[in-house]
């Protein structure tokens, strides 16, 4: 609890209380024979005898009456709560005593009215605080109040202690979340209410506490009290040692004093209890006592550094450096500090360890020129498997203070197996096992904890072990990378262009340094302290035509390191390096170990694992370079062209038209027909020219724009297209043939190359209704193999080609009490009976893009959609709304049916109405706002039943539908 | 055997009296002004209750409901009811215990117990009392009552319900006495509130009872006539001319009492010393 307020405005508050109080008494010689049993503490205004004291560091001012604002009478007490960093104090808190001692005993409960500006919680409200040694206080913590007025209780533990008490009302409230509010308190007296009841009382949390200890050691007991209140839910009541008595059943083993002091006294066992008005507490804490301390037997092994590469923080063999503490008893810390002797060694004795903190400030410790950490240990504790002790090192940062963004810290665990029971262990940690201990220029503190109750501390020093703290890297670059540019998608090498616009340190909270530095002139990544650590890349990559993952990495003290590839879900898979590594390692990951991710769409790395990592040269690459390679190991890209812009002569993505023939016999070359990892593709080989011939179905690619194909060789140095049209005669000759060649020199070898070629470029191609011939051509003639795949025409424009929409439909802005919606993710849908009626002729599913729910219709001849149990009253609206999108639809149709009165199909009041939309927009989402006067034939609508979609070419279109609604 | 419930003072008043007197004992104040027909009860049926620990029930004289009923029995009661020793059971010390837990059991979030003589007896008239000390905290629901036992045949609210107490765990120190009939059921049940003021009925046994007599049933706490109710009382037909059965149960939530919240406590018990029924001397 915080002191009486002892500041120079307390001039102020003394005038207040002054003002306040006008019964005051000076009692202190009468010596009553009872004390009176006024029950009031503030009503309307201070009772009988009532003084008022803010506590030290809170706003002073903080309280004051109100009479605006009051749940009774004329007035009730108002404190306002500051802001965080307000300058009239931190906090609101004082306290309300008596001048005169008042009898409580006849009271079950101190009782008041509450009320605040907003939903807050008062840190610690209560009575018992009388500015002295508070010895019967009683207090909730946490108290919920709200914007309505409400009736709090605060139980009387034991008001059979209370027959001379002082402190009548208390209280500390900070900020909320920063924030400062006011609360009010009214009606404030002690009641006998009668109907507080099932009061209980527990120490030590009610468990069976359980500590080990030696003699000397002190513990506090500390307790509650619980009652259930008039509303039959329990209330905690943080319940003063003083209202119990504590007892030991031993205590020539441990005592415990009045207020639940225990001090272990020798070895054995002993159990604390107590009892709270005559009842039994529950809970206990049972000290298992080893008696006197066990001491080493030994001093600490002399240290054997040589001073001059030593900064000494505690060791009788060197000069040590001022230390501020060696225990900052610290809040929540139990642990003690004890200077003890052992041989003539100086030795830090910790005991009830759990953790302590030993601070240098004055002036910190620059360690950077420093290798290592040394500390000696020595514990009379076992060890299990499971005990650890831990070492965390503390570096305040250039600005050498506690407060800002620049300190960093690491703490490292020893392990049960580097530990040993009564034998000194020296531990020398390099920092290289501190990664997060970003700097050591401005070290302030280390702190110790684990399982080790019972520590002795010597030789506590930083030292250079002849390295001078630098832990070394590669001396030489990694190796260069041999694979052809044009079989790499890259992206950390300075042997290749790559992916442009990597962050190659995205905050993913990661406590990774990255760094890159430059190793015998190449540009390498280093990840200092790796915990783990992303790569963002510029962009997707499509990586599904590479065959590996290529990577250099160097480590000396990783333990554990793995490689993920990510694409979005996320989706990723690890991959573990074998490390540390002898020199530069490198890696060739088949890209099949990175299962689940889609390969398609790479767009992020993350690396995890520990220890100081160098990385460098990491691509994708594939095989089958110019020099080695002579047939394709994957397949030719997917096409991804709409179907409805595309007339395909040979391609497994889409419908093809009728070839006559893929070598006519007055070719030169070899046809064979392969699969390229389960793709049908043509193998031309020995090839000089070869003939295509779609005579007997000559193809119109009169409003096509680009013709392309997909070719793969070993060893050509050129490759010729010819197209020939037959003209209007549809034969051979006849002067209206039409034809031209288009010759690519020297193209990629050992890599699919896709020909995307403008059917403009074909210049002499004048006609193009009634293709016929496609010849090829190749060089080293008749010495040269040819793979072809994905012949097709197709034109440009309609949306890019896409099958599916990428973007969401817009969203609807109408007011939803304009709105009768069937399907919309903006509005509360009315019930649907089906969205495919079994007697439609459609592929229905269900899908989202963009986030955005859609009904897919594919092989779309026509559906039915129906909401015949829950008929729709368009009586009202005027529009009748669909969001469509397809890539191949050439006619959209929209029939509205309304079953009329009676309510079913038939019965001869059905009215219905068809609207046809002819070559709607392809590629793009199409926004039909129909109004309904143009379905003439709907001459009714309060029961709208069926909505039919009709889409052409018949059976073969592909429709998204979205945001389906009636509107006005 | 014979038992006189309470001394006599006077003929019964007047009804204008009588509203004055109800008036009074609201305000909790006791006893002077009670003016009560003299009966002479007869002791019919009785369990006190006197088995050993652990023991179940007597099965002569009741049975039980299991599981969550319809709707939570009507109410949207969370509870499952079981007759397991975990939720009912003699304690050895002569009472019967009723425990509500929070456990997920059958699907339900809680558990309790709910007997009934149904089946095995059933009386029109006479004076129905348990002495019980009632579980608290929100949404805890004890009831000790009685159904017509026609109810199979002709259904609630027909057969008609007289609530001899029941209670909202979070208002520990009042009950209510309430009688359901058709037109005036569920919340339009004819119902007083009976509170203890500085007292609550959690801490110690209290008697609760009510005398069913033609055309008449008072309701009592303790020694104290808190409500009598009359045909001219009830907004529909009066339904108690039939013989009815007796329950006692703990719910756990539903639309009377609320839901138990976080800090409700659990478990929670209802512990009954005995219940007796009586009848008139003649009748």
């Amino acid at each position: 609890m915080k002191n009486l307020y002892n500041h120079p405005f307390s001039y102020l508050l003394l005038s207040l209380i002054v003002l306040l109080v006008s019964c005051k008494r000076d009692l202190d010689e009468l010596e009553l024979a009872t004390n009176p049993t006024t029950p009031e503490v503030f009503l309307d205004a201070f009772s009988a005898g009532l003084n008022y004291a803010a506590f030290g560091g809170s706003d002073v001012r903080a309280f004051q009456t109100d009479t605006e604002v009051k749940y009774q009478g004329t007035a009730s007490m108002r404190i306002a709560v500051p802001d965080f960093e307000d300058p009239a104090g931190a906090y609101a808190g004082g306290v309300y005593f008596t001048s005169a001692p008042r009898d409580l005993s006849g009271y079950d409960a101190l009782t008041f009215w509450a009320k605040a500006s907003k939903s807050a919680s008062i840190d610690l409200i209560g009575f018992g605080n009388d500015l002295g040694e508070n010895k019967y206080q009683a207090a909730i913590a946490g108290l919920p109040v709200n914007t309505n007025w409400k009736k709090y209780y605060i139980p009387l533990p034991d008001a059979a202690k209370l027959t001379a008490e002082r402190g009548m009302l208390f209280f500390s409230e900070g900020p909320e979340d920063g924030k400062g509010y006011t609360f009010w308190i009214d009606e404030v007296k002690f009641e006998k209410l009668g109907t507080i009841a099932h009061g209980r009382a527990a120490i030590m949390n009610g468990e069976a506490a359980k500590v080990n200890a030696e003699t000397g050691n002190t513990f506090t007991v500390v307790g509650f009290s619980e009652f259930n209140l008039p509303n039959g839910v329990n209330q905690r009541v943080e319940t003063a040692p003083a209202y119990f008595t504590f007892n030991s059943d031993n205590p020539s083993v441990a005592t415990v004093g009045p207020t639940g002091q225990v001090k272990v006294m020798e070895a054995g066992t002993a159990v604390i209890k107590a009892t709270l008005a005559g009842k039994d507490a529950d809970g206990s804490l049972t000290i298992t006592s080893t008696g006197e301390p066990v001491l080493p037997r030994t001093a600490a092994p002399t240290p054997d550094k040589p001073a001059d590469k030593v900064i000494s923080v505690f060791s009788n063999a060197y000069e040590n450096v001022p230390v501020d503490f060696f225990n900052g008893y610290w809040q929540f810390s139990t642990a003690q500090t004890f200077d003890v002797k052992v041989e003539g060694d100086d030795i830090k004795r910790y005991t009830q360890l759990n953790f302590v903190g030993i601070q240098f400030t004055a002036p910190t410790i620059d360690a950077s020129k420093k290798s290592h950490f040394h500390m000696d240990i020595w514990t009379p504790d076992q060890i299990n498997p499971s005990t650890v002790f831990k070492i965390l090192l503390v570096d305040l940062g250039p600005d050498g203070s506690f407060e800002g963004s620049d300190n960093s810290s690491f703490e490292v665990t020893i392990p049960s197996s580097m530990l040993r029971s009564e034998s000194w262990i020296s531990l020398d940690l390099p920092f290289s096992q501190f990664p997060g201990l970003t700097s050591r220029a401005h070290l302030a503190q280390i702190v110790l904890s684990g399982d080790l109750p019972n520590v002795f501390v010597d030789n506590i020093y930083f030292y250079d072990d002849g390295t001078g703290g630098v832990v070394p890297g590669p001396a030489v670059a990694a190796p260069n990378p041999t694979p052809l540019a044009a079989n790499v998608i890259s992206i950390f090498s300075d042997a290749y262009t790559n992916v442009a616009g990597t962050d190659f340190n995205p905050n993913w909270g990661q406590a990774t340094v990255v760094t890159q530095e430059l190793i015998a002139g190449n540009n390498t990544l280093k990840y200092n302290g790796l915990n783990y650590q992303g790569m963002q890349l510029g962009s997707s990559q499509n990586v599904s035509g590479m065959e590996f993952l290529h990577l250099d990495f160097w480590t000396k003290n990783s333990s554990a390191l793995n490689v993920f590839l990510i694409s979005p879900g996320p989706q990723e898979k690890a991959y573990a390096l074998t490390v540390p590594t002898n020199g530069w390692s490198s890696v060739d990951i088949p890209l099949s170990a990175f299962g689940g991710v889609d390969l398609k769409d790479v767009i992020q790395f993350k690396f995890d694992g520990n220890g100081t990592i160098y990385l460098d040269n990491i691509y994708f690459y594939k095989k089958g370079s110019g020099g080695g390679g002579t047939t394709p190991t994957v397949a030719a890209p997917t096409p991804t062209r709409a179907a409805a812009n595309v007339i395909s002569l040979f391609s497994d993505a889409y419908t093809n038209v009728p070839v006559d023939t893929w070598r006519t016999d007055w070719s030169s070359a070899k046809l064979e027909d392969v699969t390229v990892a389960g793709n049908a593709v043509k193998k031309y080989s020995a090839l000089d020219f070869v003939g295509i011939e779609t005579v007997t179905n000559k193809v119109d690619a009169t409003g096509m724009t680009h013709f392309h194909m997909d070719v793969w060789s070993p060893d050509f140095t050129l490759l010729g297209i010819k197209l020939v049209d037959f003209g209007a005669d549809g034969a051979f000759g006849g002067g209206d043939d039409k034809e031209h060649q288009i010759n690519i020199d020297a193209p990629a070898k050992g890599q699919w190359v896709s020909l995307d070629i403008p059917l403009s470029d074909f210049a002499g191609l004048t006609t193009r209704g009634h293709l016929a011939q496609y010849i090829l051509v190749g060089q080293p003639t008749g010495a040269n193999t040819v793979y072809v795949d994905n012949v097709y025409f197709y034109k440009t424009g309609g949306g890019g080609g896409a099958t599916a929409p990428t973007t969401a439909a817009p969203t609807p802005a109408l007011a939803p009490a304009n709105v009768i919606s069937l399907f919309s993710d903006a509005y509360t849908n009315v019930p649907v009976d089906t969205w495919r009626t079994d007697w439609s002729s459609a592929t229905l599913e269900d899908v989202t893009i963009a986030g955005s729910a859609m009904k897919k219709y594919s092989a779309l001849d026509f559906v039915g959609i129906e909401t015949v149990a829950n008929k729709i009253n368009a009586t009202e609206m005027t529009h009748f709304h669909i969001d469509v999108w397809s890539a191949d639809f050439t006619f959209f149709g929209i029939k509205l049916v309304d079953f009329g009165a009676d309510g079913a199909f038939g019965g001869g009041d059905d009215k219905e109405h068809q609207i046809n939309i002819q070559a709607p927009a392809k590629g793009q989402w199409v926004s039909l706002d129909i109004p309904l006067s143009e379905f003439t034939g709907l001459t009714t609508r309060g029961h709208m039943s069926q909505y039919i979609l009709v889409g052409q070419p018949t059976g073969t279109n592909t429709v998204f539908v979205d945001n389906v609604y009636f509107h006005k | 055997m014979y038992s006189t419930i309470k001394s006599i003072k006077g003929p019964l008043a007047t009804g204008m009296l009588w509203a004055a007197i109800l008036l009074f004992l609201t305000n909790c104040e006791v006893d002077d002004a009670q003016m009560l027909d003299q009966r002479d009860w007869q002791l019919v049926w009785s369990d006190d209750f006197d088995g050993a620990l652990g023991q179940s029930p007597d099965p002569t004289k009741w049975t039980y409901d299991i599981g969550r009923g319809d709707n939570g029995w009507g109410n949207q009661e969370l509870q499952t009811y079981t007759n397991r020793p975990e939720n009912i059971g003699m304690d050895g010390k002569g009472n019967l215990v009723i425990t509500a837990r929070r456990e997920t059991f059958a699907g339900a979030p809680f558990t309790s117990a709910r007997i009934k003589t149904q089946g095995l007896f059933a009386q029109k008239y006479g004076r129905f009392e348990a002495r019980m000390k009632t579980p608290y905290g929100p949404g805890l629901w004890p009831a000790f009552w009685m159904l017509g036992s026609n109810i199979e045949t002709i259904g609630w609210p027909l057969c008609g319900e007289i609530d001899i107490m029941e209670l909202r765990g979070q208002e520990p120190s009042i009950i209510a006495g309430t009688l359901h009939g058709p037109g005036y059921s569920g919340g339009a049940a004819i119902s007083k509130n009976f509170s203890l003021g500085n007292g609550r009925f959690d801490t110690d046994f209290h008697l609760f009872a009510v005398e069913w007599g033609e055309n008449y049933i008072d309701f009592f706490v303790d020694q104290v006539l808190y409500q009598r109710l009359t045909p001219a009382d009830v907004t529909g037909e009066w339904v108690f001319d039939e013989p009815f059965f007796m329950l006692l149960n703990v719910a756990v939530g539903g639309n009377y009492v609320g839901f138990p919240i976080s800090a409700t406590p659990f478990p929670q018990t209802m512990v009954v010393d005995y219940v007796r029924v009586y009848k008139e001397k003649g009748q």
